[in-house]
């Protein structure tokens, strides 16, 4: 029964805002990205631990290289502080051709589901539609 | 995870939290999930490419993220891939922090193996090469839970554990002004990796599984950062030998998309890591 009690408090804690109350930008997006991240766990996903933080604005988005395996499907979530409204998540190939990817937005997060045909590099850009400069955060998960 | 630690979650709560967080998450996305839509931006310019950001703890994926896409096509025996214990009274620290990579990695494989004496075995000598190398203390707790999750079979748990021992490994080389080792823990925790995967592969062949070796980009980065460090430490017999291979290394697993590489090709990758790995780990490097 304690562990329900606790299940639930941490849950409440997660839909009622940040974990813990931080004054830095970092944990705030971190966090943000988290809450995206945590939905694809229930299908089996881990979540990579490592991440990319940095600071977009409207018009400079920023580009990421990752490495990826065919076979493996991929999630990436991105979360930000909340000057932003509006943000998206683009993938493309070595060439730097766009790929088709499951999108997902909803006020200054989202993510991008992606099964690579082949293994090697791709890259990752991090846009912002709508709102001000802000800090954002990007994970992946994987199975 | 590694946040929720430090703000006082143990790795129980943390995965309660996890799924909470996902089940709700999950509605969200449910409610507002979209059909896959074809891409209609405009290609990256080779300056984007270029200069796109590439950082070790994102670009550079995990083993466990390789062992994934190797466990669809087939069952893996993974306990055929554990080696011997290696030697962990080295004496050169650029030495120690490419066999701490690759005892990471085969934290990984004893992982996949489900060998829990394996993976206990491995957590103390981790401990033991972090010692020399000023780590240790930062990543004390690591080494009981890895011990208390093997003896409780915790396999999902391990694997988030391997990740964060080499996390905090290298935030501790930050801190210490180390960031060349965490390069060198990377670079370990790779070879090991790809001697493994084709030497798996080497023995159970399929165009689909050779495909997984194409790794240019993480090689080529690799590559760069051995080249960027120190001249002391690029001297450093260990590194020497790491320099004289990678380049070999580099073509074996820089093939086109569509073109795996024979089996002959896989067999000739794995005597070049397999070799590599083996030079690193005997005694008297320096």
């Amino acid at each position: 029964m304690k562990r329900e009690l606790l299940i639930f408090t941490l849950g409440a804690a997660v839909l009622s805002g940040p974990l813990c109350a931080e004054t830095n930008d970092e944990p705030t997006a971190r966090n943000a990205a988290y809450s995206v991240a945590g939905a694809f766990t229930n299908d089996g996903f881990s979540i990579r631990e490592g991440h990319w933080t940095g600071r977009i604005e409207v018009g400079k988005p920023k580009i990421v290289q990752v490495n990826l395996y065919a076979g493996n499907q991929y999630w990436f979530s991105i979360g930000t502080t909340p000057a932003a409204k509006k943000v998206s998540l683009s993938i493309y190939d070595e060439t730097g051709k766009p790929l088709p990817s499951e999108p997902y937005a909803d006020n200054g997060k989202a993510a991008a589901g992606f099964s690579p045909e082949a293994s090697g590099p791709y890259f990752v850009k991090v846009d912002e539609t709508e709102g001000d400069p802000c800090t954002f955060c990007l994970l992946y998960s994987y199975k | 995870m590694t946040f929720l630690r430090r703000v006082g979650y143990g790795p129980r709560m943390i995965r309660n939290f996890r799924m909470l967080a996902g089940w709700a998450a999950a509605l969200v996305l449910c409610a507002t999930a979209r059909a896959q839509t074809a891409a209609d931006s405009a290609p990256l310019t080779s300056q984007e490419m270029t200069s796109a950001a590439k950082i070790d703890s994102f670009s550079i994926p995990t083993p466990a993220e390789l062992m994934a896409a190797l466990n669809k096509l087939g069952k893996p025996d993974w306990s055929d891939e554990i080696r011997p214990p290696i030697a962990t009274n080295l004496s050169s620290r650029a030495q120690m922090a490419l066999n701490l990579g690759g005892l990471i990695a085969d934290g990984y494989i004893a992982v996949e193996a489900e060998d829990a004496q394996q993976v206990k075995n491995i957590g103390k000598d981790i401990m033991t090469l972090a010692k020399p190398l000023g780590v240790q203390q930062d990543i004390l707790n690591r080494g009981k839970s890895l011990t208390e999750f093997a003896e409780h079979g915790e396999w999902i748990a391990l694997k988030e554990e391997f990740e964060s021992t080499q996390n905090e490994v290298k935030k501790a080389m930050i801190e210490n002004k180390d960031q060349d080792l965490v390069t060198l823990v990377t670079l370990g925790g790779w070879i090991r990796g790809t001697e493994v995967i084709s030497d798996y592969l080497s023995k159970h062949y399929t165009e689909a599984g050779a495909k997984l070796l194409r790794q240019p980009a993480i090689v080529r980065f690799l590559s760069d950062k051995v080249m960027n460090l120190p001249e002391k430490m690029r001297d450093d017999q260990a590194l020497k030998k790491v320099r004289s291979k990678l380049a070999d290394i580099e073509t074996s697993v820089s093939f086109p998309r569509d073109h795996p590489p024979t089996v002959e090709a896989v067999k000739t990758l794995n005597t070049l890591t397999s070799d590599l790995m083996n030079e690193l780990a005997k005694k008297g490097g320096k």
